[in-house]
C-alpha cells in the first residue's frame, strides 16, 4: 500500500499544476441498453465523466460493470443489440452520439482513438503490422505506400518496438503479447488522437510487461497531452497512472473522484472492499474479496444495486436507490451513507432512525 | 515451402498410385465375376474364339489371371503403368486413342466449368456478403430462403425447361432480332454446337452454377459472419476506415479461405463432369464419355479417365493447400 500511496502523492503536484482546461470528452448521462431474450437490458445507467487534454482518467469495475460498453459506445462499435437510449459524449464540444454514422466514423481514430484488449484478437491475422499501422493513413489521408512504410517504421520506434525496421513486415502472431499490445497503440497513435481510450490494455499480459505497457502509455500521454481513458478492473494498475478514478458497479458510477483520496479515503463501500481485495506483497493471511457475485443486469437488485453484497448496508439501502452525493469537493459517491463511509466509520445502526434521515436529507 | 511442396508431390505420387491399383482390382474382380469384356467389342454379334482372342490380346486383356476369381493380376497392372509412363493410355474399343478423347472433351467440360464457376463465384459472393452485411434483414431473409429454393430446384429440371421449354422461342427471337450470323442466338441453342463451344456452352454453365450457388452462398454468409463478429473487424471500424474498406479488407479477405476450398473442391467435381448437363444439353465433354465408357464396358477408357481425373484432383488439391498458406500467414507447412 505504502507504494501506490507515494506514486499517488506524486500525481496531486501534477494536478495542481493543471488548472481545469475544459474537457477534450465530456460523456454526460449516457445509458446502454441490450435487446436480449430476456426484454431490454440496461447495461450503462446514468454514466456521466469527463477527460482533460494531458490527464488520465481510470475508469474501475468488474467485469460486466458496463465500462466497457461505454466505451464502444463512444465510439460507435456497440453492437447490432446494443442501442443508446440517452445521454451525450461531446468531443471539443461536438455531441457524437447526435452525428449521423458516417460521420460519427469519420471522428474515430482521428479524435478519438481506441486501444481494445487482447491484442491477438483485436489485430487483424492476414495484415501484416505495418499495413495495419498505417491502414488508416493510407485509406483516409492518401498517403503514399512509400511514406506509409517509413511512417510505420516511426509508429514502431515510438512504441519501443525492437528492430522495428524489419518487424513492420511480419505478422502479429509472430509478435510476443507484450509487443502486441504494443502495436496496437501505435496503431491507435497513427492518426493523432486528442483522446485515446484503452481498455483493459493489460489484461492478456503478465505483470512485468503489464507495468512496461502501462508506463509506455503514461510517457506517450504526458509527451503528447492527449486525455486518456484507462479502463481497467484492476484498482491497483491505477494509482501510479491515473488523475481521477471512475469506479463503476452494475453499470453506474458508484464514486467518482482524484485518485489520491480514493485510495486514502473511499467514499463508498464498493469502492473501499475493492482496495482492501488488492493483494500487497507485505500481506499475510487471506485476502479479504466481495462476497457474492455481481448482479445480472436483466435482474437488478432493488435499492442500491451494491446492497447485496455490501457490509454497510442498512435498511434504506434495499428500498431506495442512492443519489449522487458529494461528500466532499471534487468527489462523488452513490451512497447513502456517503459521509460515513468517507470519514472511516461504519454508518448507524437501523434501529437509531434519526441516522437515517439524515443522510438522507443531507444528499437528496 | 519448397520442402513442403516437394513433400506434397511425393504424397500425391504415393495416393495415384493407391487409386490406380484400386481401381485395377476392382475392373479385374468386374472382369472375374461378369465376363470378358472382349465380347463387348462385338455387340450383339457371335465372334469366333479366335476373334475374341485376337481382341483380348488387342486389349491387354489375354492374361489368363482375368479367368480367376480372387487373383489380384498384378502382371498386366505393372504392365499398364509402364504403358502410362511412356504416355500411352491405350485405346478405347473402337481403336480411338484414349489420350485423343480427353483432348476432345476435356476443353470442352473445361469451358462449362469456367463459366459454372464465374457464375457460382459471382453469385456466392454477391449475395452471401450482402445477407452477411445485412443480417437478419428482410434482404438476408430473402437470399437464405432463395437459397434453400435453388436448393429444391435441381438442375435437370432447370435444364429440361430451360431446353424444352425457353430455349427454341429464345433462340428464334435471338435471330429475328440480331440476324442469324450475330452471337446471341448461340447463346440460346438448345443443344452444343462444337464450332461455337463457348457461345453454346454458356446457359447451361450459367444454369449449372446457379444450381450449384445455393450452398455457396450459404458458406460465404456464414465465413463472412463469423469475420463480422472478429474483434479485428471493430479495430478497423475504430480506426474510422470506411466500412466498404473494412468488408473488403477485413471481412472478405479474412474470409477467403473456405471459398478456395469450395472452388477447389467444385473444380475437381466439375472435371468429373457434369454428367446431367452435358448429357441434357449434349456437350461433348468427360462426364459424357466416362458415362458412355461405364455403359459400353469400356475397361480402358475408365481407367485411363479415372486416372486422369485422380491426378488433376491431387495437384489441385496441393494448389488449394499452396493458397491456403498465401492466404493466412498463420499457416506454415515446415
Amino acid at each position: 500500500m505504502s507504494r501506490t500511496q507515494s506514486a499517488a502523492e506524486e500525481k496531486t503536484v501534477h494536478k495542481d499544476e493543471s488548472s481545469a482546461p475544459p474537457p477534450l470528452l465530456e460523456v454526460t448521462d449516457l445509458s446502454v441498453e441490450f435487446r436480449t431474450s430476456a426484454g431490454q437490458v440496461r447495461a450503462v445507467d446514468g454514466l456521466s465523466y469527463r477527460v482533460e487534454a494531458g490527464r488520465t482518467l481510470a475508469i474501475v469495475g468488474e467485469s460486466g460493470s458496463g465500462k466497457s460498453v461505454s466505451s464502444l459506445a463512444v465510439l460507435g462499435l456497440l453492437p447490432d443489440t446494443a442501442t443508446v437510449t440517452a445521454g451525450t459524449a461531446r468531443l471539443d464540444g461536438v455531441d457524437l452520439l447526435a452525428l449521423s454514422r458516417k460521420e460519427h466514423r469519420a471522428r474515430c481514430g482521428d479524435q478519438v482513438a481506441m486501444v481494445f484488449q487482447d491484442a491477438l484478437a483485436a489485430l487483424n491475422p492476414v495484415h501484416t503490422v505495418g499495413y495495419q499501422l498505417t491502414e488508416a493513413l493510407r485509406a483516409r489521408r492518401g498517403m503514399s505506400r512509400a511514406d506509409a512504410r517509413k511512417r510505420a517504421v516511426e509508429l514502431l520506434d515510438l512504441v519501443k518496438v525492437p528492430n522495428a525496421k524489419a518487424r513492420v513486415k511480419e505478422y502479429p502472431h509472430e509478435f510476443s503479447g507484450g509487443m502486441r499490445q504494443r502495436v496496437m497503440i501505435a496503431s491507435a497513435l497513427s492518426l493523432d488522437p486528442a483522446v485515446l481510450i484503452a481498455d483493459e490494455p493489460t489484461t492478456a499480459l503478465d505483470v512485468t510487461v503489464q507495468a512496461q505497457v502501462l508506463r509506455l502509455l503514461a510517457e506517450i500521454q504526458a509527451e503528447r497531452q492527449m486525455g486518456l481513458v484507462l479502463i481497467t478492473h484492476d484498482l491497483g494498475v491505477v494509482a501510479g497512472v491515473a488523475d481521477d478514478v471512475t469506479v463503476m458497479y452494475a453499470g453506474r458510477a458508484v464514486e467518482q473522484a482524484p485518485v489520491v483520496p480514493v485510495y486514502t479515503a473511499p467514499a463508498h463501500p464498493y469502492t473501499r472492499a475493492l482496495l482492501r481485495s488488492i493483494p500487497s506483497a507485505s500481506g499475510t493471511g487471506r485476502l479479504p474479496v466481495i462476497p457474492g457475485r455481481p448482479p445480472s443486469p436483466a435482474a437488478m437488485p432493488s435499492g442500491c444495486p451494491f446492497h447485496p453484497r455490501c457490509d454497510a448496508v442498512r435498511g434504506v439501502c434495499r428500498t431506495e436507490v442512492p443519489p449522487h452525493a458529494v461528500p466532499a469537493e471534487g468527489r462523488m459517491s452513490a451512497c447513502h451513507f456517503a459521509d460515513d463511509i468517507l470519514a472511516g466509520r461504519d454508518p448507524a445502526p437501523d434501529g437509531s432512525g434519526n441516522d437515517r434521515g439524515d443522510s438522507g436529507g443531507d444528499h437528496g | 515451402m519448397g520442402r513442403y511442396i516437394f513433400r506434397r508431390v511425393l504424397q500425391a505420387v504415393g495416393t495415384l498410385l493407391l487409386v490406380m491399383l484400386l481401381l485395377h482390382l476392382l475392373t479385374t474382380v468386374a472382369i472375374q465375376l461378369n465376363g470378358n469384356p472382349a465380347q463387348a467389342f462385338f455387340g450383339d454379334k457371335v465372334a469366333s474364339p479366335a476373334q475374341i482372342a485376337v481382341v483380348e490380346q488387342r486389349f491387354n486383356l489375354d492374361d489368363p489371371c482375368f479367368d480367376q476369381v480372387g487373383n489380384p493380376c498384378l502382371g498386366p497392372f505393372v504392365e499398364r503403368l509402364g504403358q502410362y509412363a511412356q504416355g500411352d493410355f491405350g485405346t478405347n474399343l473402337r481403336g480411338r486413342e484414349v489420350s485423343d478423347i480427353v483432348a476432345t472433351a476435356a476443353p470442352n467440360t473445361l469451358r462449362l466449368f469456367c463459366v459454372v464457376l464465374v457464375t457460382w463465384l459471382a453469385l456466392g459472393m454477391v449475395l452471401g456478403s450482402v445477407a452477411a452485411r445485412w443480417r437478419g434483414s428482410p434482404g438476408d431473409h430473402g437470399i437464405r430462403l432463395t437459397s434453400v429454393l435453388i436448393d429444391a430446384f435441381p438442375v435437370f429440371v432447370l435444364l429440361i425447361v430451360y431446353r424444352y421449354v425457353v430455349a427454341v422461342p429464345l433462340s428464334r427471337w435471338a435471330e429475328e432480332t440480331f440476324g442469324e450470323d450475330s452471337w446471341p442466338p448461340y447463346w440460346f441453342k438448345p443443344s452444343f454446337d462444337p464450332e461455337h463451344p463457348w457461345a453454346t456452352v454458356l446457359v447451361p454453365g450459367i444454369l449449372l452454377g446457379l444450381a450449384g450457388s445455393a450452398a455457396f452462398i450459404r458458406l460465404v454468409r456464414a465465413g463472412q459472419l463469423e469475420s463480422y463478429q472478429g474483434d479485428h473487424v471493430r479495430t478497423a471500424r475504430s480506426k474510422g476506415l470506411g466500412e466498404r474498406h473494412v468488408v473488403v479488407h477485413h471481412v472478405v479477405r479474412n474470409s477467403s479461405v473456405p471459398v478456395v476450398t469450395a472452388v477447389g473442391l467444385t473444380f475437381t467435381e466439375a472435371l468429373g463432369g457434369a454428367v446431367i448437363t452435358e448429357g441434357l444439353m449434349n456437350i461433348y465433354g468427360m462426364g459424357g464419355v466416362l458415362w458412355g465408357a461405364v455403359r459400353d464396358d469400356d475397361v480402358g477408357l475408365v481407367l485411363g479417365i479415372v486416372t486422369l481425373l485422380a491426378a488433376v484432383t491431387v495437384v489441385v488439391m496441393i494448389v488449394v493447400d499452396i493458397a491456403y498458406a498465401l492466404l493466412d500467414p498463420r499457416i506454415r507447412y515446415e
